[in-house]
């Protein structure tokens, strides 16, 4: 329930580009900022100041329906606790993003999709009937269902089991791969962070540390790129 | 478009479980108005088509006098082959029957009609044994008779009965008659020769008998013949018309019933139309993970509205599409269980226009009623998936796009409502009228939720735990309360006001009124009348002496009932009056303008009138009214204005004389008494009157409260009836929005469970929860069922109210515990699920 709403500082002065193709690792404590920096990218929320470019487009100012439009064609997320629709089945979940986007022969790629995360079989389960790692893996696929040029994923393996925690990983940043998007990821996980390219600690809503972890990507047109000149991101935040 | 498309049928096929009950009240709602519609229109056509074989004519001439010669004349020299093909007389009358056996007792009123041959010129008798009628069954001296007339006096076929001093054999029974169109009767038909009738010695008969010449024209020339005859006899002692008249005043009779049938029908849809606004209120609540989810993938906040919208539609025509089906079923069911009591040739079929309606309105209250919730769609966002509390997108100031919908929403509930009720008048005051009922209705469940939040920390763990329930977030308490509080209130007025109006014609229980009339009591007849009515009961009885008068000229000017002002009139001055004269004032009259006359008689004549008829073409104190009272003129001037309260008078009067004009003028004399008591005195009595003054008919108003009494309570039974849909739309309404929220209950009672709460104690929330909520509907329903009671008796009855306990505490009972027992009943997994699976499912 709403107790009542107030201003609350979350992420503060950021100048950030990520280059196309890269792998990115956003780690931090909780509540340093990482999800909602990533909510930004996504365009799921709006800053109280400075501006987003993805691929070159400044999305800060963009309506809700653009913003959606957009998602559909440039962005894949997979949520930590997966966010499967539980009315379709896993197939029909793969889907959806597709027939959004008015795809043609969607239903042979969403099962080339569920083939992806190995999970052939399952197509015609319900969320309801499916373990955690399932569940996950059909996020996956439905991430990856636009093919988009950048792949967000808020702490993906945070739910689950270190052994499926692992094989989502492996399949999430093995499909990514194959594809040559950017992925960024944010995660408690120091050894899944090691993996990355690159690792940006944030604490108390600053980037304390921004490290090259290997080189690779390089500067494209589908970079994102977070500029704040303005002191800080303000988020109106409802306490329960 | 393929999306939506998908995401509609996708989401149909997971919820239309939990939506299912409200559309099955759209279904209630279109099957009532389609079957009513096809109903009316069927009896319509079976009625109306057949005003022809009503009217037993093309063509009718009517008098309640004797025809003239120069009448008779005038319509000789209209009414000529070949225009008229054939042409037959009748004479109708109320009087007395009573066996010719004079060791037999008993005398019944009947409704006598003397036939010639040739009748019925249109339509055909179907008699008792099979046999055809022929003339000759009624030729020289024969009865025919209708069968509650042997089942009253305990006759046979072959047994000899007397109408005034003329005796006849009864020798065929009806089962069908030409031109019975049912109605109120004051006794049962009997069908004679009309010579015999004539002859059959009753004086004063003529005034009350209706004579009428039946005419069969040719082929298109109705018309003319019935302009020719209006031309001819001009003056309003003669009433011509044809069928066609009788078949336009019917079809609008029928078309207004029709149109204010369909409203009941209205009010079950509009009740499924509330429900499927509140179930899509908590099904956007339910579906907004979903949303968002959708939308982060790509889907726009219009995609989804459209989406969600199309997903109502296909329920809404899936619920008309059943409510079509319930129609075909309720008409299957009438021919049934009340064929017999139904014109033969009525068609028991859906009528394709009434169809067509209950689909469009069903699709469209479906359409209307979910436009508000649904627009909600678009201030869900998508962030809500990062943070568990997802916050809505703060609401602008003015949401231009949501005040425009309402208003479309209105204007939309505004035209269904003055379609059906085919007057934009009756359709704005009965959406009015609506919105008022729910508007209080809300009310009383605001202040219940009010209060109940304050009660929070009152009675036992149950109670306290059924009070949250009713104010927990996305509660239906007022949408239940408002469905049920609706059929309980309806069916509650119409009980009440059936409890008044039988109290009101309950004689016995009104000590003033007289329970028996004699009428057609001869100037010679008084003294021998009062003898037997002092023999009988011991009371000296009132005979009142009458004339029958007609208004021909106010202030010297002769009114023309064509004209145009006056049309309006006509009910009130082309009538034949009831006049009488005497002294002095009654009991219950008293002077609202000018002077009563003093006991002497009038050197010029002089009168009061009612003041209802004050108004009427100029009529006023100090006008000169010119009566013609049998062909006599004669002019009085109004010199006082009374108010009569009719509802406690034996007899009354528009208009009274002073005593000195109108003694020597033909009269009767009317009684009204008080008759023995005992059932076989009164019969005694009539037939002691009838034996001795033939002429003389008695009405026993205790047959009369019988009829009359049967036909209200058919009538309660059919808005009962109605009623009772309006309650199980209310039912299903609450059977659907425990289902919807059926999940939390779940939930709540699987923690409660493992807290250590028995099953009964749980029951005890659930009947303390859902008895509150009969409570609150059924006071409310109660309340506002007496207000409405009381205005209709007061108003538009004119009776007296009185309160009736019993049907308000009966109401209440019930509604409460239909609701407690509907809503345990639905709610029974609830109890017996098992907590483990479901915690975990969480």
């Amino acid at each position: 329930m709403q107790s009542g709403a107030e201003k609350l500082t979350i992420l503060r002065e950021l100048d950030l580009t990520i280059p196309d193709g890269q792998f990115v690792a956003i780690v931090g404590p909780s509540g340093s900022g990482k999800s909602t920096l990533l909510g930004l990218v996504a365009g799921l929320d709006a800053p109280t100041a400075g501006e987003i470019r993805v691929g070159g487009d400044e999305i800060t100012r963009m309506g809700e329906d653009a913003l959606a439009t957009l998602r559909g064609r440039k962005i894949g997320f997979v949520f930590q606790s997966f966010h499967l629709i539980p009315s379709m089945t896993a197939l029909e979940n793969v889907l959806a993003p597709m027939e959004i986007a008015g795809f043609r022969d969607a239903s042979a790629r969403a099962r080339r999709l569920l083939a992806d995360v190995e999970l052939t079989e399952r197509a015609h389960h319900y969320p309801s009937q499916l373990s955690g790692g399932e569940q996950q893996r059909v996020a996956i696929a439905r991430a990856f269902a636009n093919d988009p040029k950048i792949l967000l994923a808020d702490e993906p393996t945070g739910n689950l089991d270190s052994r499926s925690g692992q094989h989502v990983f492996d399949l999430m940043t093995g499909m990514n791969r194959r594809r040559g998007a950017t992925l960024v990821l944010v995660t408690h996980d120091h050894e899944l962070a090691g993996r990355a390219d690159r690792r940006i600690s944030l604490r108390d809503g600053q980037v304390v540390a921004d490290e090259n972890l290997r080189d690779a990507g390089s500067t494209g047109s589908d970079e994102v790129a977070l500029s704040d000149d303005r002191a800080a991101t303000e988020l109106e935040a409802a306490q329960s | 478009m393929k999306f939506i498309f998908n995401l509609a049928r996708r989401e149909l096929r997971s919820s239309w479980r939990r939506l299912l009950f409200f559309f099955v009240c759209v279904g209630v709602g279109v099957g009532s108005i389609v079957a009513l519609r096809s109903m009316i229109q069927n009896l319509n056509r079976a009625v109306a088509g057949e005003a022809r074989a009503l009217m037993t004519a093309d063509a009718q001439a009517e008098t309640t006098h004797e025809w003239t010669g120069d009448a008779l004349a005038k319509i000789d020299s209209v009414a000529r082959p070949p225009l008229v093909e054939a042409r037959t007389e009748t004479i109708e009358a109320p009087t007395m029957l009573r066996p010719a056996d004079p060791s037999r007792e008993g005398a019944s009123m009947v409704e006598v009609k003397g036939i010639e041959k040739g009748f019925p010129l249109y339509g055909d008798f179907r008699l008792d044994d099979g046999r055809p009628f022929d003339f000759t069954l009624v030729e020289g001296g024969g009865a025919v008779v209708a069968p509650q007339l042997l089942e009253r006096l305990s006759l046979r076929v072959g047994d000899r009965v007397k109408i005034g001093e003329r005796e006849f054999e009864i020798r065929a029974v009806t089962r069908e008659e030409p031109g019975s169109g049912g109605g109120f009767r004051l006794g049962p038909r009997v069908f004679v020769a009309k010579s015999d009738l004539e002859s059959a010695g009753l004086t004063g008969f003529g005034s009350r008998a209706r004579r009428k010449i039946l005419f069969k024209i040719a082929d298109g020339r109705i018309d003319e013949l019935v302009r020719d005859l209006r031309a001819q006899l001009g003056n309003n002692v003669f009433n011509v018309r044809s069928y066609k008249d009788s078949e336009e005043n019917l079809g609008e009779q029928f078309t207004r019933a029709e149109n204010y049938l369909s409203l009941t029908g209205l009010v079950i849809l509009v009740l499924g139309g509330i429900g499927v606004s509140s179930v899509t209120r908590v099904f956007v609540e339910q579906k907004k993970k979903t949303i968002a989810v959708l939308k982060c993938v790509g889907a726009t906040g219009r995609m989804l509205t459209v989406a969600y919208l199309a997903q109502t539609l296909a329920l809404g025509a899936a619920g008309s599409a059943l409510g079509v089906v319930l129609a075909k079923a309720a008409l299957v069911f009438v021919r049934a269980r009340f064929a017999e009591s139904l014109p033969p040739n009525l068609s028991y079929g859906l009528q394709t226009n009434a169809v067509a309606q209950g689909l469009v309105l069903g699709l469209l209250i479906s359409l209307l009623f979910s436009a508000l919730p649904l627009l909600r769609i678009r201030q869900i966002r998508p962030n809500m998936l990062l943070r568990d509390s997802g916050t809505d997108a703060p609401r602008r100031r003015l949401d231009v796009l949501r005040w425009t919908v309402a208003l479309v929403v209105l204007a939309g509930l505004v035209f269904l409502t003055s379609w059906q009720a085919g007057s934009v008048r009756v359709g704005v005051f009965f959406l009015a009228g609506l919105g008022a009922t729910a508007l209080v209705l809300y009310a009383a469940a605001w202040a219940l939720i009010f209060v109940v939040r304050r009660a929070r920390g009152l009675g036992t763990f149950a109670v306290r735990q059924a009070i949250n329930s009713l104010h927990r977030p996305g509660n239906q308490t007022r949408v239940i309360i408002l469905a049920v509080g609706l059929g309980a209130f309806l069916v509650m007025s119409v009980q009440s006001l059936q409890s008044n109006l039988i109290d009101e014609f309950d004689v016995a229980r009104r000590g003033n009124l007289p329970n028996m009339y004699l009428i057609d009591v001869q100037k010679d007849q008084v003294e021998g009348v009062r003898e037997l009515v002092g023999q009988a009961t011991g009371a000296r009885a009132d005979l009142i002496p009458t004339v029958r008068a007609r208004i021909v000229r106010v202030n010297g000017k002769e009114i023309d009932l064509d004209a145009a002002g006056v049309r309006a009139e006509r009910g009130r001055l082309g009538r034949e009056y009831v006049v009488t004269y005497r002294p002095n004032l009654e009991y219950n009259e008293k002077i609202v303008a000018g002077k009563f006359w003093d006991a002497t008689p009038a050197s010029e004549p002089e009168i009061s009138i009612e003041e209802d008829l004050r108004g009427a073409a100029g009529i006023d104190l100090g006008s000169t009214i010119t009566f013609d009272i049998q062909g006599r003129k004669l002019s009085a001037r109004v010199t006082s204005v009374r108010q009569v309260d009719w509802r406690n008078s034996r007899t009354g009067f528009l208009i009274l004389f002073r005593p000195g004009a109108l003694e020597n003028a033909p009269q009767t004399f009317v009684g009204a008494i008080d008759g023995p008591t005992s059932e076989p005195e009164r019969t005694r009595f009539q037939r002691a009157i009838v034996d001795r003054f033939p002429n003389v008919s008695v009405i026993d108003v205790a047959d009369i409260v019988r009829s009359v009494s049967r036909i209200l309570s058919n009538i309660t039974l059919a808005v009962t009836f109605i009623g009772g849909f309006v309650l199980l739309s209310g039912v299903l309404i609450l059977v659907g929005s425990i289902a919807m929220t059926k999940f939390q209950r779940v939930y709540e009672a699987a923690v409660l469970k493992t807290l250590g709460a028995r099953r009964r104690v749980l029951l005890t929330m659930m009947l303390a929860e859902y008895g509150l909520l009969g409570l609150v509907a059924g006071v409310v329903g109660a309340l506002a069922s007496n207000a409405v009671a009381y205005a209709i008796a007061r108003y538009v009855f004119e009776i007296d109210w009185t309160f009736a306990p019993a049907v308000n505490v009966a109401g209440v009972a019930a509604t409460v515990l239909l609701v407690g027992a509907v809503g345990v009943l639905s709610s029974l997994d609830v109890l017996t699920r098992k907590p483990l699976a479901i915690l975990r499912a969480q």
